[in-house]
């Protein structure tokens, strides 16, 4: 398998609509930093000129959701709209990104996955949580839960697939780890990803405007709680 | 206006719910909202109502009116509905002052009906709405589902102009266009739109669970996706191949193949639809699904 991890190569985006009111625009069917690069610069594309009946638009892990209302714009209009702006536009044109440094407690109670973590990719749980601090990651997408960030990527090394069994709930500030990704729930949430660790830091504040502070392409690096 | 109403008895998961939470997605928040739109909109319509509804479940709800006067207007399914304990006609309207009292009981059919009324439900808006988001637990009272001893206020508020309601279908299979992971299933979309599914007793605000005796998912392999926005009346093919319709609590994204996803026009008849019944399947094109909701045929 090919991964499209140069970054300079343009990825071919497919338009699709999502039921009546809304159209997906994909950069990718697999998770890679070129998709995930393209989907972000859409996005804030979009965010900065927006375009003409579109009442949302999101960014996911290689895609960009546009909700539109169906009774002020026409369906084929848009689709021809969006071609053009995804025509005109230049993958490495993001600006830089905001950086969040997160301080994790990891192990222990509020890590219960970590040994078992570490000991799969044959390392101590010291050396993995050094490992695991070291990836220069970045927000790739908000998603599943309300501030829930899925970060990355880690180097092939420390690959891990999820648990089998998913737990039913793990408390807001969980620091997950799978796929090559680093997570971090905002929430109480159920989840299949190996608990490593925990945060004080929540990414989801309903009293704020906006309710989060993450953006995707933002930077964030780990580092262990004082 | 300023009047309160305590609740007496609350059937399974009544929520406050309002228009939604729209915009929300980026922040990983599904905009919640009415099941059933068009029923929303006549019980406001009825009642002159602002914003902001009780959304009832099978097993109705009782209360009293403990500050009146007020105005309620009620519409969705079909629910039995006493004032005072004198029947009256559903959907329809009541003037209400301070003593009354109603019940709202199951009727002949209908998952969910709304409750509204001339005066605004004072509760805080969250990130600028009372909806209730029962999978985030935002919105309404405290992010919960109402319960018996639950007392509500009524403020003033403004009730909103309303363009006439598009006339629903209310028979037929239900409509849906292709979804994202349509090609993946190439062997199985034929017999998705020819076989008769059932709605399972396992439905909420969340997802609606689909019986499948047929088998048309039971030898579908589709190994793990990336995952990807989902939204309302996206159903979703389970491992185990369970189908799932996705409803007004959804998950912001998910990482199951979605074979179709059903029309705005239909979403609001599929969630009335009671455990049991039989649904199929139909499927059209964007272009006329929008011709619907314009009201053209």
């Amino acid at each position: 398998m090919i991964m499209a991890s140069d970054a300079n190569t343009l990825v071919q985006p497919t338009i699709m609509p999502l039921g009546d009111g809304a159209l997906l625009v994909r950069f990718g069917d697999t998770l890679s930093e070129a998709a995930n690069s393209a989907a972000i610069a859409f996005a804030r594309s979009l965010a900065d000129v927006p375009l003409a009946g579109v009442v949302e638009s999101v960014p996911n892990l290689v895609s960009v959701l546009l909700r539109y209302d169906p009774r002020s714009v026409q369906l084929a209009q848009l689709s021809g709209e969006v071609r053009l702006r995804l025509y005109a536009r230049d993958d490495a044109a993001l600006p830089p990104a905001a950086h969040h440094a997160i301080a994790v407690t990891f192990g222990g109670e509020a890590g219960p996955d970590l040994d078992a973590v570490a000991s799969s990719l044959r390392l101590t749980p010291e050396a993995f949580v050094t490992a695991h601090n070291a990836s220069a990651l970045r927000v790739l997408a908000t998603g599943f839960a309300p501030g829930f960030v899925y970060c990355g990527f880690h180097p092939p090394e420390l690959q891990l697939p999820r648990r089998a069994e998913v737990r039913a709930s793990v408390p807001a500030g969980s620091v997950l780890f799978a796929a090559g990704q680093t997570a971090i729930a905002a929430t109480a949430i159920p989840t299949g990803w190996h608990v490593i660790g925990t945060t004080t830091f929540r990414n989801f504040d309903p009293q704020a405007t906006p309710p989060t502070r993450m953006r995707a392409g933002d930077a964030i690096s780990f580092e262990p709680a004082p | 206006m300023s009047g309160s109403l305590l609740i007496t008895r609350a059937g399974p998961l009544t929520t406050i719910q309002d228009a939604g939470r729209f915009g929300m997605l980026a922040h990983g928040i599904s905009a919640s909202g009415p099941m059933d739109r068009a029923a929303y909109d006549l019980a406001g319509r009825l009642a002159m109502a602002p914003p902001g509804t009780i959304e009832i479940t099978t097993a109705g709800l009782d209360f009293r009116v403990e500050t009146g006067p007020c105005v309620l207007g009620f519409a969705g399914g079909a629910f039995t509905v006493r004032h005072n304990g004198s029947l009256f006609e559903w959907p329809g309207k009541l003037a209400l002052k301070s003593g009354d009292t109603i019940s709202v009981s199951p009727g002949p059919s209908g998952n969910y009906g709304y409750l509204r009324f001339d005066g605004r439900i004072d509760v805080p808006a969250i990130m600028g709405s009372i909806a209730t988001n029962s999978r985030a637990r935002l919105g309404g009272l405290e992010g919960r589902v109402l319960a018996a001893g639950d007392r509500l206020r009524l403020i003033d508020g403004f009730a909103p102009e309303l363009s006439p309601a598009p006339a629903g279908i209310v028979e037929g299979p239900i409509r849906v266009v292709w979804g994202l992971h349509a090609d993946l299933f190439p062997t199985v979309r034929d017999r998705f739109v020819s076989t008769p599914f059932k709605i399972s007793s396992r439905l909420d605000r969340m997802g609606v669970r689909l019986e499948d005796p047929a088998g048309v998912f039971a030898s579908s392999t589709i190994l793990s996706l990336v995952s990807d926005a989902v939204l309302p009346g996206d159903i979703q093919i389970l491992g185990d191949g369970t189908p799932i319709v996705l409803m007004r609590d959804h998950q912001p994204t998910g990482g199951y193949p979605r074979i179709a996803t059903i029309i705005t026009a239909d979403l609001d008849r599929f969630a009335q639809m009671r455990p049991g019944s039989a649904v199929a399947f139909a499927s059209v094109s964007v272009d006329h699904a929008h011709h619907l909701l314009r009201g053209q045929p």
